[in-house]
């Protein structure tokens, strides 16, 4: 079905087919969420090729002839939009919408847009998923797997899909599991037969002595079974939860940046370190005893059926209710533990924010209030951990004491079998044994029951950033090009972080590999914006960018990313030696490889100047380095790198004039060659582009040389000579910021 | 935050002595009876101040719609940049004051939740279904525990996956159900 044209209600359908005429086809026919500009409702547009028709749920149909459209145009409002139909006279017509349905409304104001200019109608084949094609929930993210589908695999399951690799050391803990369980059951039927066949007849020496062996054996054995299942288990458990963990930062290193532009850093490392804790823990220290409580819980269920089925009902009795209760605890306990997991994620991503940021919580003496909020959120985790402990212990104990229970039915229900000589005293005290054997697994099960939700609880969150959809690194269709020649062409590009808030516009631009381009602008015209796209960071909403006339979407991301350098303004440097850092785009490079991208990026002088040269330790994010020294060493890393395309974003705006000099100098060695793409505030430093591209709204304003542009006297020229004006006016007034800074 | 609790009295009388303040230049000054605001035609919305100027497209935003619904309203032009901000709507003229609202309920499109119908959480992901002063609506919250924005102690402001917003301005005044649902995920 095409998404333009939606299924109509019959009473909207039948007032539809009164408003046009029948043979007309409809080319567009979609509802918006709004009735008015106040309440949620259905209001349908629908087009033809000649007219465009509001029908409303209730009240009268409004009709627009195309020829007398003006501008079709969407309007954004706060959590919704607003499709505007202009008429050449008269009043425009409303259509307001939710933000759900602000990127279908942007193609329909195209759309009519087309059809009134008599274009031909090009419209989206397809719409992204909004419901989950199975279930019918909305999805969390358009076109994504629907998370409630997933959870049927449930995710207990999926945990122990992590295990399966190992299947031979799962197997051989089983065996080990089911000989223990086996030896486990033996003490008691040993002691049935001394009290039965020794010590009520009061005779068979011989036999006590065999008995009172095999019951050491059965020790003996029971001891080694347990070592070797210990042993087994936490390796097992150890390897498995290290492989969730690879898993998952792999996951992250391949998410998309749109996905850490929703999420915070410390929220995610909280997932990394704290539920993958919880996970390692269960894994490790509860999931190999599952196994063996439940078998010995089987085990000893069937011997004491086996042994009075009569007595081991009246054991029995107290379980229905702790069933129902555990049932009910469940759901409780488990929103305890997500609770639990969303307030350390909120507590650690404080904690990283507020640690990141020390020198501008001490510049503004506000350590006591980040600290206040400290206790606020360490207050709030105590709570949780509170409540969620004093739900379960109270579960915990009644659980117990009802099971106890069934000890007093059998002594009781037992003892008068015994009396009546239907039971023997031994198969009583044997049957007692394995009723408090019964409740050990019993009782653990209830123990783990508190950890097994809490990891559950913590491998929800991570399974949740694994679901999530990576950068499509494993295209099958995608192609090679291990070799870019550096020509990069825009063809008709709209972008918009969100949908229907374009930030570009109708970008044509086709760059020649080895030009250098200067981006200019006002700040949030779109200049880093276009850069973004060139990395695919982001994918174009409309159009293409092309990459050697090859749409970039069908590039391998690494064979593109790995020709692409990037200096930016605040170079990202990893707490590592300067070497590792100048190495980290292209590992296998030589010392001498090293030291001659430094020398070029003019970095040489001041790192063999420093006690360690090379092997200096730049601090984190490199704060052992002044913000010029890092910047050259970012450069360095850019020419080590030897990329085809560069781009340069703002890389010599927070430097000093002396230093940018020689930066410039590093720079202009860096681009020869390569298709550079240049963002700068200082205009004068752009003087060598082969042409400035001038953006205003997120459109091409302008295009040209330097010259060219200073001739025409347009936006270029305005902005070279406020820029003067400007730095006269800082000059005098002790040069406060450029004021045009992003 | 007191940073004077070590310093020695005579360090005291220093950090207290009288600093200039740094002057901030006074808003542009506008007698809010000249301010009016009217339609013409009926679907332009238009600014004049008597005596000065007028501007023929105008919007009106407010500066902090979650903190600040009432007060400081600011008009903007056609390229979006501020015309004038009133901190006290009540100053301006009736029919000023009345298309103000008009425009401002329009432009919000901010839903505010009076019952929670069903909410589960899963997976990270809560599925809502509720009623509002607008109608019902389903909507989806990623991470609802560390997406929703308290506006302050009691008031709470969702953002669903799409963008669109719900509000629950006191969540003391919702029945005992919907409290029972919101206090388990947030």
């Amino acid at each position: 079905m095409q998404p333009f044209i939606e299924s109509l209600p019959p009473e909207v359908d039948a007032k539809l087919q009164s408003a046009k005429p029948s043979e007309e086809q409809v080319l567009i026919q979609v509802s918006a969420d709004f009735s008015d500009d106040q309440a949620y409702g259905e209001k349908w547009l629908v087009a033809t090729k000649l007219r465009v028709l509001v029908v409303p749920a209730d009240g009268a149909v409004e009709e627009i002839p195309l020829d007398a459209i003006q501008d079709v145009k969407t309007e954004e409002l706060v959590g919704g939009g607003c499709l505007v139909v202009e008429r050449k006279s008269g009043a425009p017509v409303y259509l307001h919408y939710s933000s759900s349905l602000i990127p279908k409304f942007a193609e329909v104001a195209q759309g009519i847009g087309q059809l009134s200019k008599g274009k031909p109608l090009e419209l989206p084949t397809e719409m992204e998923r909004t419901r989950c094609d199975k279930c019918g929930r909305l999805l969390p993210e358009k076109d994504s797997k629907c998370v409630a589908c997933i959870k049927k695999w449930h995710t207990l399951i999926r945990i122990q899909s992590y295990v399966n690799p190992y299947r031979v050391q799962l197997t051989l803990v089983v065996v080990i599991t089911v000989i223990g369980v086996l030896i486990n059951l033996l003490p008691p039927l040993i002691t049935e037969r001394i009290i039965d066949d020794v010590l009520i007849p009061l005779s068979n020496f011989n036999l006590l002595v065999w008995l009172v062996a095999g019951l050491l054996g059965a020790y003996l054995f029971s001891w080694l079974s347990e070592i070797g299942h210990t042993a087994l288990s936490c390796w097992l458990g150890f390897r498995a939860a290290e492989d969730i963990r690879a898993k998952l930062y792999r996951c992250l290193q391949f998410l998309p940046i749109r996905f850490y532009d929703k999420h915070k850093v410390g929220a995610l490392i909280s997932r990394m370190t704290n539920d993958a804790d919880r996970l390692e823990d269960f894994i490790a220290f509860e999931v190999p005893y599952v196994i063996s409580n439940a078998l010995l819980l089987v085990g000893i269920f069937c011997l004491l059926l086996y042994k009075n089925w009569v007595l081991t009902l009246y054991v029995l009795l107290p379980v229905p209710p702790i069933v129902l209760g555990g049932i009910f605890m469940w759901n409780r306990l488990t929103r305890f533990w997500r609770l639990w997991s969303a307030r350390w994620g909120r507590f650690s991503s404080h904690l990283n924010e507020s640690i990141t940021g020390i020198r501008l919580v001490k510049a503004f003496a506000q350590e006591d209030r980040e600290s206040t909020v400290f206790d606020r959120h360490n207050d709030a985790l105590r709570q949780v951990n509170v409540s969620g402990n004093r739900a379960w212990f109270v579960f915990y104990t009644i659980t117990n004491f009802l099971m106890s229970f069934g000890a007093f039915f059998v002594w009781y229900f037992g003892g008068k079998q015994v009396l009546g000589q239907e039971f023997k005293l031994g198969e009583l005290t044997a049957f007692i044994s394995f009723l408090w054997m019964l409740y050990q697994p019993l009782r653990w099960f209830g123990d783990s029951y508190n950890f097994m939700l809490r990891a559950f609880a913590g491998a929800e969150r991570i399974f949740e950033v694994m679901d999530a959809p990576s950068e499509p690194f494993d295209n099958p269709n995608a192609r090679n090009i291990p070799k870019i020649d550096g020509r990069i062409t825009f063809k008709d590009v709209m972008f918009g972080y969100d949908p229907g808030k374009p930030v570009l516009r109708d970008i044509n631009l086709a760059v020649e590999p080895g030009e250098m381009i200067g981006l200019v602008g006002k700040s949030g015209v779109g200049k880093s914006t276009m850069v973004n796209l060139i990395c695919r960071f982001y994918d174009v909403t409309h159009g293409t960018l092309q990459v050697d006339n090859e749409d970039v979407r069908n590039v391998r991301i690494e064979d593109l990313r790995s020709q692409i350098g990037i200096v930016l303004q605040e170079p990202f440097l990893f707490n590592r030696t300067i070497a590792e850092n100048i190495r980290y785009g292209n590992p296998e490079a030589s010392f001498d490889e090293v030291m001659r991208a430094a020398i070029a990026a003019e970095a040489h002088d001041f790192i063999v100047a420093k006690p360690d040269g090379y092997d200096t330790m730049v601090g984190e994010r490199g704060n052992k380095l002044s913000g010029g020294e890092g910047q050259r060493i970012a450069i360095a890393r850019a020419i080590l790198h030897n990329p085809k395309i560069l781009i340069l974003d703002e890389a010599t705006s927070s430097l000093d004039t002396a230093t940018e000099k020689k930066i410039q100098a590093a720079i202009s060695k860096l681009i020869e060659g390569r298709t550079t793409f240049a963002i700068a505030h200082r205009l004068s430093t752009l003087r060598n582009a082969n042409r400035l591209v001038v953006l205003d709204e997120g459109k091409i304003e302008e295009i040209g040389t330097h010259a060219e542009l200073m001739g025409r006297k347009g936006l270029f020229y305005n902005l070279v000579k406020t820029q003067k004006e400007t730095s006269a006016v800082m000059a005098v007034g002790g040069g406060k910021e450029d004021p045009g800074s992003e | 935050m007191d940073n004077t609790k070590s310093l020695s009295d005579e360090d005291k009388a220093k950090v207290q002595q009288p600093v200039t303040p740094i002057q901030t230049p006074p808003p542009e000054c506008v007698n809010p009876k000249d301010i009016r605001l009217f339609r013409d035609p009926p679907w332009k919305l238009r600014l004049t101040i008597a005596g000065d100027r007028s501007y023929l497209m105008v919007r009106v935003v407010r500066a902090a719609p979650l903190s600040q619904p009432s007060r400081y309203i600011c008009f903007l032009d056609e390229k979006n940049e501020v015309i004038w901000t009133v901190e006290d709507p009540s100053v301006l003229d009736a029919d000023t004051r009345r298309i103000l609202e008009e425009e401002l309920d329009q432009r919000y499109m901010t839903a505010v939740i009076e019952v929670i119908n069903s909410l589960r959480n899963e997976f990270g992901v809560s599925y809502w279904d509720v009623q509002t002063n607008r109608g019902n609506r389903e909507f989806v919250v990623r991470n609802v525990s560390e997406s929703a924005q308290w506006v302050s102690a009691r008031r709470l402001l969702l953002i669903d996956v799409d963008g669109n917003r719900f509000e629950i301005p006191d969540i003391d005044v919702l029945d005992k159900r919907s409290f029972g649902l919101i206090d388990m995920v947030i």
